[in-house]
């Protein structure tokens, strides 16, 4: 193993190149310029391909190209470059062509504030394309650590599951120094708990089964066996077809190949102080949820029961989390709301479940206790500037 | 050498897609024919050609008819994926992709001119029907002057990039394309022998192939869906470059061939990459 004090995203390129991607294609975004500029160094050295394109549309259709070719393929970007890959997402949802998509969120509405963490893209990685008919698959890591881990779970996971992977962090998370351990073979990755899947090849002449089967091989152009993927609703050959019996087929396979094994990915979070039922549970995820963790040991140290639950695996989201009646709490960096209505749809009727949200900004610690207390004492939490509990 | 359709689609194209959808009389599948006639007379198998489609009736309408390898991209996004695909396969492999005009020259230009300026070895050919015609018939980007469409009732007024001083075909050029040739539908021979050139350059070929469309362009523009009425009228509007003046519409030939004049992309770039990894710098 190797120790570091570099960036989340030195983190993220080092575990995209241990779980064998070869191909980066993005276009510069703060705060994802960084992890563009690695791969660009790290790639060549090992083999690899790193190339600009013309906006994030155009690098996503480039990433897919490369998986098309049998490469393993990564884009990364931030907000405002998200929203472009909506045209290329759905391509490879529907063809079903394994990516790993790298998000660091800052805070928006558009462009907003480049050096400013957010999390405003909560739904748009459930909802990454238009049209519906499918499942995605998200992951939020809360360290430059942990996003070199979901990096390299990400690629195992795109390439069983055979879909684009949407990898969920910030600012902070991509751009902060931190300490961080690269493994350098294949023993140290798995003494890491890093698991990997070899990039299979179907070249033809099946496209897929209308089955909810993982580890099909993706369609791999080249051999020339007849191979065919398309935007259009496919035949199991993979020829285009407007027949509504073809597309239910494929949309439930879109939907429940992921909704029928999450079991592969459902381990992914973090509960502290949540063994004794708490009147509180905190929820959270990436950045905040640092603060939250910080601000949960006070609290219990201060006598107040509160608990964190930290998600990971965001989407499909894990409502098997959210059984139990109690208050609930989320921390997130928004104003308008995201993750709390999921939770408030998730916890059982009557549950009580209130919002915190920073805009910019990161919750303070003497703010998240005093909006813990305020609420164990059935006291409304205050209007603050235009913070509203109301979302 | 002469192929009749019939040995041509037996040795290249899926049956179970041609004959195609199209509507009767349309000009694709005579487009169609000089791409895979070109193809035969090049002596290419099955598995060298690896087949690119777009959104639109030329696209649509392609789409899986090659016996060998296809896929379709989404509406103008099928250049960037050509790219990121010509960096993963092996350089012998060719990669043609029969697209249509607003594919190419609208939503997709950027991504086009991108692969142009990159060199990456590609053909395209732009089947060009004179606008969006499987939407129903809106003018496109190099519809001519004045056509009347569903959506210029009074001509299609708009400078495009067929107005007079300008041509797409310099775009292109000035992008760093390195073979451009324009051919109507009726070129015959002359268009087969321009494929084989844009086929066999090593790096980005464009054909523009404008062809007719008797359903929706005709029965606007020319008030009927006879089709030798759109035939004879994309004739009229077509000359030889050498030939061409001020009523040609499109000048058809060679309209550039810088074959060979610079590196091709994914040998540049594999080069670049190999060099690196065996001495760390360039």
């Amino acid at each position: 193993m190797k120790r570091f004090l570099e960036t989340g995203n030195f983190a993220i390129t080092e575990g995209a190149i241990l779980a064998g991607c070869r191909f980066f294609c993005g276009y510069p975004i703060t705060p994802a310029t960084e992890l563009a500029e690695a791969m660009s160094k790290r790639l060549p050295q090992e083999g690899g391909v790193y190339l600009q394109a013309e906006d994030e549309c155009g690098a996503m259709h480039v990433c897919i190209g490369a998986s098309l070719g049998g490469m393993k393929a990564m884009t990364a970007t931030s907000g405002p470059g998200y929203i472009l890959y909506a045209d290329p997402f759905g391509w490879a949802l529907g063809c079903e062509m394994p990516l790993v998509v790298v998000n660091s969120g800052r805070v928006g509405p558009v462009s907003g504030i480049t050096g400013a963490p957010g999390q405003g893209e909560f739904y748009l990685t459930r909802y990454p394309t238009q049209g519906g008919n499918f499942e995605c698959i998200t992951l939020a890591p809360n360290s430059a650590q942990e996003a070199m881990a979901m990096v390299v779970e990400a690629f195992y996971l795109a390439e069983r599951f055979r879909m684009p992977i949407t990898v969920l962090g910030d600012q902070l998370i991509t751009d902060g120094f931190e300490d961080i351990t690269v493994p350098e073979n294949e023993d140290e990755m798995k003494e890491m708990g890093f698991r990997t899947w070899p990039r299979g090849s179907c070249a033809g002449p099946n496209f897929y089964p209308f089955t909810d089967d993982l580890d099909i091989p993706p369609v791999q152009m080249g051999s020339g066996a007849g191979g065919l993927c398309s935007d259009w609703t496919p035949t199991e050959e993979g020829y285009d077809i407007e027949e509504v019996e073809a597309h239910h087929k494929h949309a439930y396979r879109l939907i429940y190949k992921v909704r029928n094994h999450r079991d592969l990915f459902n381990h992914l979070y973090e509960k502290k102080y949540m063994d004794d039922d708490p009147d509180l549970v905190v929820v959270s995820y990436g950045t905040p949820s640092r603060v939250v963790n910080t601000a949960v040991d006070k609290a219990r140290s201060l006598g107040m029961k509160v608990g964190a639950l930290r998600l990971i695996n965001l989407w499909p989201f894990p409502d098997e989390h959210f059984t139990r009646k109690a208050k609930y709490l989320t921390v997130e960096l928004n104003w308008d709301g995201q993750l709390v209505r999921e939770v408030q749809r998730a916890t059982p009727k009557d549950s009580e479940v209130h919002f915190l949200g920073t805009c910019g900004d990161l919750p303070t610690i003497p703010d998240l206790l005093e909006n813990f207390e305020k609420l164990l004492k059935n006291q409304p939490l205050e209007r603050k500037g235009w913070e509203l509990e109301a979302w | 050498m002469q192929y009749s359709s019939a040995t041509l689609i037996d040795k290249y194209l899926r049956t179970r897609k041609i004959p195609s959808t199209a509507c009767s009389g349309c000009g694709l599948g005579i487009n169609h024919k000089v791409v895979i006639q070109a193809i035969g007379e090049l002596g290419l198998e099955v598995n060298d050609i690896i087949w690119g489609t777009s959104i639109g009736c030329a696209g649509r309408q392609t789409f899986a008819t090659w016996k060998g390898d296809g896929f379709a991209g989404t509406h103008g996004r099928v250049y960037a994926i050509a790219r990121g695909l010509r960096i993963a396969l092996p350089p012998e492999k060719k990669i043609i992709c029969t697209v249509g005009d607003g594919d190419a020259f609208g939503i997709g230009l950027m991504h086009l001119i991108h692969s142009a300026r990159s060199n990456c070895d590609m053909t395209v050919i732009v089947n060009d029907n004179l606008g969006y015609q499987s939407t129903g018939g809106q003018f496109g980007f190099t519809t001519p002057q004045g056509a009347k469409t569903d959506s210029s009732p009074y001509g299609m007024f708009e400078h495009n990039l067929m107005s007079d001083g300008m041509d797409v075909m310099h775009i292109l050029k000035g992008a760093g394309a390195t073979f451009l040739a324009r051919h109507v539908a009726m070129d015959g021979q002359r268009a087969v022998e321009s494929v084989k050139r844009a086929i066999l350059n090593p790096g980005f070929s464009l054909v523009h192939m404008p062809y007719p469309c008797p359903t929706n362009f005709a029965s606007r523009e020319l008030g009927s869906r006879n089709q030798v009425n759109i035939y004879r009228w994309i004739k009229e509007r077509a000359k030889p470059l050498e030939e061409a003046d001020e009523n040609t519409v499109w000048a058809t030939g060679v309209w550039h061939d810088a074959s060979g004049s610079r590196p091709e992309f994914s040998e540049h770039v594999w080069g670049s990459v190999n060099k690196i990894r065996k001495t760390g710098a360039l």
